[in-house]
């Protein structure tokens, strides 16, 4: 499904992605962990086409990302870190204007639209501006959004950024029942172990570099960890958290 | 494709309307400038008989609206980055011509709807009679200048960082692009250099044609269009398909993220 040689991308004279070889497997729900600053928004990306790679390639259901970047972006949907919803539009007007962007008939949009605002919890919201929700509600509608063409691959670029718990344990549920009624791809990067973890396979990213990739049970067996996050101080020698807040600046939290 | 562009310009539409404070204030402008600027240069200006200086100004001031209208409206593609909306356009199946597309013809709906909203008062006001083939020519100019202005604005929008910069704006783009066009006195009046500098100005052609459709029984007095209406159609095709065409990777560049995408990594 999703495929990468040697990827890499530089911003000036900073690496922040160097030769990563990646395999996500059809329906899989693949985990890419790693500390903020790692480079795994850089690969989602590069893999959305969004940015061009400086070094090597990749592809998505066999289409390559930079030479056949209109078909990549039909098959995949994303939900980014930051929300793409206008929030002076209702939920339904959002959704509606993404229908647009992704070509569904109008009919066809309704209906699809109609069961998503059911399947999120949104239907009493649906004419609510964007902007009166919710945190998670917002990003309920935003994850909706993303799935609304029924893509094979989904991206959730560190989706619970920012959630309280309760709306991290419904995001969660929401995406269980996607995958479960779907059979997509999940490609979710986070730097919360506790995330990883419930994933089919696991990629672990530091300062650009992969440093681990295989099924939790492998990861933790082969570095003779009880816990992922274990594997990370393992395999960097140091801790994922302290990595975590060494690279991120204070007070940028949403 | 076309069912995205559509999109792109029906959310510019439903905006617009829900945007009181903007709907007002671009309806109530030219009137502004119509009954103040209008009684206080009345008395300076000596046009031919029957021609007096709000008369004058009507043109200029439709094509003020439509400044304002089109050129704004494309700029809110800044206000697009930062709420993350222009990334979901850059995400979408469409390929990025068809994005910066949907923009101008956002712009160019905007600024016709306002013009037309303002003709409906201000002609009558300025006791205007129109031709038929007056009021197809003013009709036409209205819309290609909103596509021209709106497509100008898009380069804008993708090249300032934030919105933050809107005096600048302001000051550097609106203000000369409103007192480089026409709107207010002659071209002709003007010195060679500073002629030149105004034809560089989409609207400048878009006025023109204003007065060509509008003020045609003074224009062998010398105060009608003032080039032909072929060039300026010419002029205006020009400015969009550039525009346009510059719009494109810009839009683009750095994929819809505000500043580079390093420093969207490191939040």
């Amino acid at each position: 499904m999703i495929e990468a040689r040697g990827l890499g991308k530089d911003f000036g004279a900073v690496r922040a992605l160097d030769g990563l070889d990646l395999d996500v497997g059809e329906a899989e729900f693949f985990g890419f962990l790693g500390p903020n600053g790692a480079g795994k928004t850089t690969t989602v990306h590069i893999l959305a086409t969004l940015l061009r790679p400086t070094r090597g390639s990749a592809r998505i259901s066999g289409h390559d990302v930079v030479r056949g970047s209109l078909a990549v972006r039909k098959s995949i949907g994303l939900v980014f870190q930051e929300p793409t919803l206008d929030r002076d539009l209702t939920v339904e007007e959002n959704l509606r204007f993404a229908a647009r962007l992704w070509d569904l008939p109008g009919r066809a949009a309704r209906a699809r639209i109609d069961e998503l605002l059911r399947q999120f919890g949104l239907a009493e919201r649906r004419d609510s501006p964007v902007r009166a929700l919710s945190g998670g509600l917002r990003r309920a509608a935003d994850i909706a959004r993303g799935v609304l063409h029924r893509p094979r691959v989904l991206f959730l670029d560190e989706p619970t950024a920012g959630l309280d718990p309760r709306a991290r344990r419904e995001l969660w549920q929401f995406i269980r029942d996607l995958r479960a009624a779907s059979g997509m791809t999940v490609f979710l990067t986070t730097h919360y172990v506790e995330e990883a973890e419930p994933c089919d396979r696991v990629a672990v990213l530091d300062r650009g570099h992969l440093v681990a990739q295989g099924t939790p049970a492998e990861l933790k067996r082969a570095a003779g960890a009880g816990s992922l996050e274990e594997v990370f101080l393992a395999r960097t020698g140091r801790p994922l958290a302290v990595a975590d807040a060494v690279v991120a600046p204070p007070g940028r939290d949403r | 494709m076309a069912r995205a562009v559509w999109g792109i310009v029906a959310r510019e539409f439903v905006r617009f309307l829900r945007q009181r404070g903007r709907l007002v204030s671009s309806l109530a402008r030219p009137f502004v400038w119509f009954v103040f600027a209008g009684a206080g240069f009345r008395a300076l200006f000596a046009g031919p008989p029957g021609l007096d200086y709000p008369r004058y100004m009507a043109p200029g001031l439709l094509g003020m609206v439509v400044l304002f209208g089109a050129f704004l409206a494309a700029l809110s593609t800044v206000t697009d980055r930062d709420a993350g909306v222009l990334r979901l356009l850059l995400v979408a199946p469409v390929p990025r011509g068809a994005v910066a597309l949907g923009k101008a013809l956002g712009a160019t709906l905007l600024g016709t709807v306002q013009a037309l909203a303002v003709a409906l008062i201000l002609l009558p006001a300025a006791r205007l009679s129109l031709t038929p083939g007056g009021a197809a020519l003013a009709f036409a100019a209205v819309v290609l200048t909103s596509l021209a202005a709106g497509a100008v604005g898009l380069v804008l929008a993708a090249t300032i960082r934030s919105i933050e910069n809107f005096s600048g704006v302001m000051n550097f783009a609106i203000f000369p692009m409103l007192f480089l066009c026409g709107a207010f006195y002659p071209m002709r009046n003007l010195a060679a250099p500073l002629r030149a500098l105004a034809y560089l100005n989409p609207i400048a052609y878009g006025v023109d044609l204003l007065k060509h459709a509008l003020l045609a029984p003074w224009s062998a007095a010398g105060y009608g269009g003032e080039l032909a209406v072929g060039c300026d159609f010419a002029a205006l095709a020009v400015f969009a398909g550039l525009g346009l065409a510059a719009a494109t990777p810009l839009l683009a560049r750095e994929g819809g993220v505000t500043r580079a995408a390093f420093s969207g990594e490191r939040r």
